[in-house]
């Protein structure tokens, strides 16, 4: 028989508790089974190379959560003794460190789904990217700064940190999803696209994440109702993430612009936005720097630029 | 299909978008001691509590 960590705290805990206990364990088990799947479409379909960041974020989670889940344990079997406090701390770190790599790569998934999707546009993605680089770099920046205080030490800086990267990160996602969607017509896509699949759910855990924020300053407990939503939510996700990436992807149609559309005028100016310049000689250069062939063809060049005065001005 | 898929996102930016403003006012309503923070979408319990101090909660 399989014990579940989360078992023990149910058999202590009356009523509600019991069940959201039962809940969140067979949650925590689908959570795994998901992200395993997921991880192993993406594998199988051979598709890390354009979206290793996913498989990245996919295996830190099933990296954190196998660790965690037997820490769980140890922690709720040994509740009053060192072993169970220093369960404990190791179930914080890596709780909150492994959060820490998954905002990171979260945010390295939109600026790649970003550039996906811009793919056809070079131009306009050359200058998005670098619009996204700069704003990623700031809330980074932002983030750290806003979370730092007088009376903040290590472990509630960290905290405090992290939330901010992630509700930070959590609104960037969101934008890419209002723009992966409303887009998706003129980028070549459609609905099936692996692209709008993972920018789904990555729109579906930001909105989540944002929400929980507002509900976590009302219920701030270890074992609230929320998780369950949060435990169902990431199930979907991760359902969705393994049907986009086990099923076959629709090819990207051909895109056809008018010549008079702005988005071709716009990322034709992009495209060489970036370009290096040419330099032009203005003055201040000697006659030694030219080869004697390039002065014989400015002389002749000269003498047929000679206009005759006009007679009638001269008269 | 396009409608459906449309409001949804609508509805996720615009959820998004209260429960930002919901989380900015309560966070500046919260003492220091239990700032608002954000966890992981998991079914993992998150460890609220500090550690290193055992009057964290």
């Amino acid at each position: 028989m399989v014990h579940f960590p989360l078992d023990k705290v149910s058999s202590t805990c009356p009523g509600d508790v019991r069940v959201i206990t039962q809940i969140l364990n067979s949650l925590v088990n689908i959570e795994v089974v998901f992200c395993l799947a997921a991880l192993c479409a993406i594998t199988l379909k051979k598709q890390w190379p354009e979206y290793w960041s996913l498989g990245g974020f996919l295996a830190t989670r099933f990296l954190s959560d196998i660790i965690l889940v037997p820490l769980l344990h140890i922690k709720i079997s040994h509740a009053n003794d060192a072993i169970g406090h220093n369960a404990y701390v190791a179930y914080f770190y890596i709780y909150w460190i492994s959060y820490a790599l998954e905002s990171v790569l979260t945010l390295i998934i939109v600026y790649s789904i970003y550039s996906l999707a811009m793919a056809p546009l070079k131009g306009l993605q050359q200058l998005g990217m670098l619009v996204f680089r700069w704003a990623a770099s700031i809330s980074i920046v932002v983030a750290l700064g806003s979370a730092f205080s007088p009376n903040m030490k290590g472990a509630d800086y960290l905290i405090a940190a992290i939330s901010q990267l992630q509700r930070t990160q959590s609104i960037l996602t969101l934008c890419l999803l209002v723009f992966v969607c409303f887009a998706i017509r003129p980028m070549g896509l459609n609905y099936g696209s692996r692209i709008f699949g993972v920018s789904l759910g990555l729109g579906i855990m930001a909105a989540t994440d944002l929400v929980q924020s507002a509900w976590m300053a009302l219920v701030p407990n270890l074992y609230s109702a929320y998780n369950v939503v949060n435990g169902v939510v990431i199930c979907l996700v991760l359902a969705t993430w393994f049907a986009y990436f086990a099923m076959p992807e629709p090819k990207r149609r051909m895109i056809v612009l008018p010549t008079t559309s702005p988005f071709l005028r716009w990322n034709q100016i992009s495209q060489v936005l970036g370009d290096n310049p040419g330099f032009v000689a203005v003055g201040g250069m000697p006659p030694e720097l030219l080869a004697p062939a390039e002065i014989e063809i400015m002389q002749r060049a000269s003498r047929k630029m000679v206009v005759p005065f006009p007679k009638s001005m001269s008269a | 299909m396009k409608i459906i898929v449309r409001s949804l996102v609508i509805a996720l930016a615009v959820t998004g978008a209260i429960a930002t403003s919901y989380a900015n006012a309560a966070s500046s309503k919260t003492t220091t001691k239990a700032p608002v923070s954000i966890h992981k979408t998991s079914a993992m319990p998150v460890p609220t509590c500090n550690p290193n101090n055992p009057g964290s909660c």
